[in-house]
């Protein structure tokens, strides 16, 4: 068979997919495919189209935008994070590599048909979500580490002026295997295998040039009510996000998450992301009264209001509790978020996922909180509210041992542009 | 107790969810669900003094399910205790406490001899005397004075900045690092001085340490609970690995704990004969693995898989019996949280 022949399978549209549900999209499965066509199931009411509009596995989150998807997107099921370390020998192989790296992300979070070439070569596609890459509102979000800004690049003099290695708090048992490195992937969809397929896929196309440093998956917890907007919990139980700062209020993000005009112009459009791998010790959390884990937090853990309250959303009114009475002084959310007018600045969007990978080496669940924060200023901002829950009671409970700080630059504006091209350009 | 099957759907549906099929009749014949049951059923009698803390989840979930709406905490119907009983058993830990420093202060004079001598293996074996005999402090509260003191004597690298290099880094974990990753002795000489100093001061404020009444009874399980998640784990002993030996110091410190908590926990729902019976399979366990390893504890790395497991089931079943014991020494009624006067209600708008 002739490689036209083989390409000729392209036909079919990766706007199917987007465009479509069942019927559009059973219409693609027409085509020639040997798959689709061995398929027995493959008719319009059980194929591959139904399973599309029912998941949700059309919903498209565009690579391409003025900010990076993946900050604002609201956050879906599953995510992993991937963090590399460059041993691009110089600065065009590792603008190349990034520049693939955007190319594919862009290609994988569009959905569509997986291209076909030899068959004696191997696949340019893992192929393991079947012939078409659905979208499942996938993001791709790419962020550099300070690492890479040191002397191998001349890059040092384009770093943002607030990205360093991520200081050791001292509540921190950093283990160096898990921590910092020069490029971190941010992938989350609505379902594990696209995330599992994204991992594989980008991996790929940057094996020789970038070489994975360490990674950690993370879940959401499913939507339980009792409101559309209720959040959901965290491993400890405790509803999680309450009071995260509207990621719709565009001025209020310019304030809180988008780069300063101080930082170098490449940096316009971006933020700087926190990311720690917090291990929750949750079976002595679950040996501790339940009075006692409410007043660590400041919530109650059945509806996320806080104590003293009946709504999750319902403000704390510190101003009318200075003593502690009701919320104590060194509960997690007042320590956190003290909600007064000096302290307002120092808000942070949080896009966390909870985590559970195994065992340790004593047989306690090693689960835990992937903390994500994007913010303008870390050191305004994260570092000085991590600053004051470094002696908060619920730091028995938990043991900060990974992440680091990252800087996510604008996204990409056009379909052959990449993110970073900016920096590249500056220098 | 009456048996009846007639339990509503609601109570069906809250057990099989949590608990395991064969159980879930047990459980609804033997208790209504009234009421907070206090007894085991007849067949769970031998599961309940395996795994207490499953009773009281079952329990749980028998009152739950019937009165829908219920308090998710069934109320203690234990009368508060007056503070004042803990200052004896304090006392008396603070007394023991204050011995095992004194012991200490002796291994560290060892370990400076054998630092002076050169002999590493002597120099490992004070260290590891001088460890134990500091982690039977573990009811020692670590706050104010005494924490930053404790972390001149215990403190690990991985909160300073420059970690193993920080010069903050010095007491006995420094040591450790130096005798087990083959660093000169006399190097590690200047840093025994200083931890001998840094316990002698310990000892001496140790005195006038106070512990409030919930602390006190908290360490019941937070020694053990310490031992898990930093000892066994490997996480403060990355060096010597000497994890299992930290958990035992844990089991004696916790028992004297036990010991002088001893008569205010006398007919106090159950907790000191189960906890008592917790600990002392976990100390089966210890000499088992001492039987398996020529006589003395292996460290983490030496465990064999099954002698991994069967340590940490037993010490699994020892921390949720242990985990009883604060609930049942409590020094007040249960505080009413005040509430946000209506007026005052104040809704963020998303």
């Amino acid at each position: 068979m002739s490689p036209v022949d083989r390409r000729s399978f392209l036909t079919r549209s990766a706007a199917l997919l987007g465009a479509g549900g069942a019927g559009a999209l059973v219409g693609g499965a027409g085509v020639a495919d040997r798959a689709l066509a061995a398929n027995p199931t493959d008719d319009p009411g059980t194929g591959a189209g139904a399973a599309v509009a029912a998941s949700n596995l059309a919903t498209v989150e565009p690579f391409e935008g003025v900010h990076q998807a993946g900050i604002l997107t609201p956050a879906p099921a599953h995510a992993t994070f991937v963090v590399f370390d460059s041993f691009a020998p110089d600065r065009g192989t590792l603008a190349a590599a990034l520049q693939a790296l955007s190319r594919r992300a862009h290609e994988l979070t569009a959905g569509g048909p997986v291209p076909l070439l030899e068959v004696d070569a191997p696949p340019p596609d893992s192929g393991i979500l079947g012939p078409d890459n659905a979208p499942d509102a996938l993001t791709v979000t790419i962020a550099f580490g300070a690492s890479l800004f040191d002397s191998r690049y001349g890059l040092g003099g384009h770093r943002p002026l607030e990205l360093t290695q991520m200081p050791t708090f001292s509540v921190d048992e950093l283990v160096p295997a898990q921590s910092h490195g020069d490029v971190l992937v941010q992938i989350c969809a609505q379902h594990r295998d696209t995330v599992v397929h994204t991992l594989r896929e980008l991996v790929r196309t940057v094996r020789g040039t970038l070489q994975q440093r360490w990674t950690i998956d993370g879940f959401m917890g499913a939507s339980r009510g009792p409101t559309q907007r209720s959040n959901p919990r965290n491993l400890f139980a405790f509803r999680d996000g309450t009071a995260n700062p509207d990621p719709t209020d565009a001025a209020l993000m310019r304030k809180l998450v988008w780069a300063g005009a101080n930082e170098p112009a490449w940096a316009a459009g971006g933020t700087y992301q926190v990311v720690r791998i917090i291990r929750q010790h949750v079976e002595f959390w679950d040996r501790v009264g339940l009075l006692e884990q409410e007043k660590m937090i400041g919530r109650y853990r059945n509806t996320g209001a806080p104590l003293g309250g009946t709504n999750e959303f319902e403000e704390p009114r510190y101003d009318l509790d200075p003593h502690g009475y009701r919320i104590p002084l060194t509960a997690h959310i007042r320590l956190a978020n003290p909600r007064t007018a000096a302290t307002a600045g120092e808000r942070i969007l949080r896009r966390g996922f909870n985590y559970h990978r195994g065992f340790d080496e004593a047989g306690q669940l090693d689960q835990g909180l992937v903390f994500v924060a994007y913010n303008q200023s870390p050191a305004r901002q994260f570092a000085t509210i991590q600053n004051r829950l470094n002696n908060e009671p619920m730091i028995d409970y938990i043991t900060p041992v990974g992440g680091g700080y990252f800087f996510a630059p604008a996204g990409a504006r056009s379909s052959v542009d990449w993110v970073g091209s900016e920096l590249f350009a500056s220098v | 107790m009456a048996a009846k099957r007639t339990a509503p759907r609601a109570l069906l549906v809250f057990v099989v969810v949590a608990i395991a099929v064969p159980l879930i009749l047990l459980v609804t014949q033997a208790d209504g669900g009234h009421r907070a049951a206090v007894a085991a059923p007849p067949e769970l009698a031998v599961y309940a003094e395996r795994a207490p803390h499953v009773l009281s989840q079952l329990n749980a979930y028998g009152v739950q399910g019937v009165v829908r709406g219920a308090p998710s905490t069934p109320p203690s119907a234990l009368p508060p205790l007056s503070p004042d009983r803990f200052n004896v058993p304090e006392a008396e830990y603070r007394a023991f406490a204050g011995s095992q420093l004194g012991l200490m202060e002796g291994q560290i004079t060892d370990l400076e001899g054998a630092l002076a001598a050169g002999d590493r293996a002597a120099a490992q074996d004070a260290w590891r005397g001088a460890y134990s005999r500091y982690l039977e402090l573990g009811a020692v509260y670590l706050e104010g004075q005494i924490a930053t003191l404790n972390q001149a004597i215990d403190g690990n690298p991985g909160g300073l900045p420059g970690g193993i290099r920080s010069p903050q880094f010095t007491g006995l974990h420094r040591i450790e690092l130096g005798l087990w990753t083959g660093g000169p002795l006399s190097s590690l000489l200047p840093y025994a001085h200083k931890l001998a100093a840094d316990v002698r001061e310990l000892r001496r404020v140790l005195p006038s340490v106070q512990i409030s009444p919930l602390d006190y009874a908290t360490r019941a399980h937070e020694i053990l609970e310490d031992a898990v998640r930093d000892l066994l784990s490997g996480t403060d002993v990355p060096w010597s690995g000497e994890g299992v030996l930290g958990t035992e110091d844990g089991i004696l410190a916790t028992k004297e704990v036990l010991l002088t908590l001893k008569p205010l926990l006398f007919k106090r729902e159950n907790v000191l004969p189960v906890a008592n019976a917790q600990l002392a399979t976990l100390e089966g366990v210890m000499e088992r693995l001492k039987a398996a390893h020529g006589g003395r504890l292996p460290t983490n790395g030496e465990l064999t898989q099954e002698q991994a497991e069967l340590l940490d089931n037993a010490m699994g079943g020892a921390l949720e019996a242990l985990a009883q014991v604060p609930g049942a020494l409590e020094t007040a009624y249960t505080p009413v949280i005040p509430r946000i006067p209506r007026s005052a209600v104040r809704i963020d708008q998303p």
